[in-house]
């Protein structure tokens, strides 16, 4: 099964079951928001993304990584939105029968992910000012 | 024609705009539009790579533009 959402609260993970009987593997990744980004204190990172266009590809990306790699099941679930500290933007579950092509599988979503799917960050400084992360060091902090 | 190009990430926060309404003659390509998006940013969209997605899917060469297209001018994406 095949299932990605885009979020705008707090990530719910998706449950860890006891009856996938064909998969000897359940991967979860979450990738969490740090307190630095590029060097900088933030107190968050506010994600937004392309409405329509990034439901699409992240649902896209997920049906290419269950073609091209033997899992059973792939869920995503990515938030967009402030995000604080610590919290995750986003949340992937893999099944496999064997952990190698799960975690190969794991590998490339998210690496794919980084170059497709029209989402974007901006770092929240500590008062509130919003840059887009790449950004950070070229422009002032006010504007 | 009419077309609209949405702003995201630095195209937004250089521009200042979310979005850019252009009426265009036929013709115009993306590619164009593109040349027209970073004359109006000036030097500061300089070095930034931009995609080209036109209603909703990537082009990766260079078409045509009709009349009603929404464009958008992707810059380096940056989920997870």
């Amino acid at each position: 099964m095949i299932k990605t959402e885009i979020v705008s609260g707090k990530i719910e993970p998706f449950p860890s079951e006891d009856s996938h009987h064909n998969d000897g593997a359940e991967l979860v990744f979450n990738g969490r928001v740090r307190s630095t980004e590029n060097g900088e204190t933030i107190r968050g990172l506010f994600y937004e993304h392309y409405e329509g266009m990034a439901e699409e590809e992240l649902q896209s990306l997920a049906a290419g990584t269950a073609e091209k790699f033997p899992i059973s099941d792939i869920f995503c679930r990515h938030r967009i939105g402030e995000i604080p500290v610590g919290e995750s933007a986003i949340h992937v579950s893999i099944w496999s029968e064997h952990r190698a092509e799960g975690l190969e599988a794991m590998a490339w979503f998210i690496s794919e992910l980084k170059k497709r799917v029209p989402i974007w960050k901006w770092a929240v400084l500590e008062n509130g000012t919003k840059i887009p992360s790449e950004c950070r060091h070229e422009l002032p902090t006010e504007k | 024609m009419k077309v609209i190009v949405k702003c995201f990430s630095q195209v937004r926060y250089h521009l200042g705009k979310d979005e850019l309404v252009f009426h265009l003659e036929e013709g115009v390509t993306t590619s164009d539009l593109e040349e027209k998006v970073r004359e109006q940013a000036g030097d500061l969209l300089e070095g930034v790579s931009l995609r080209v997605a036109v209603n909703q899917k990537y082009t990766p060469e260079a078409v045509e533009l009709k009349d009603g297209d929404e464009v958008a001018l992707i810059p380096p994406v940056q989920g997870g």
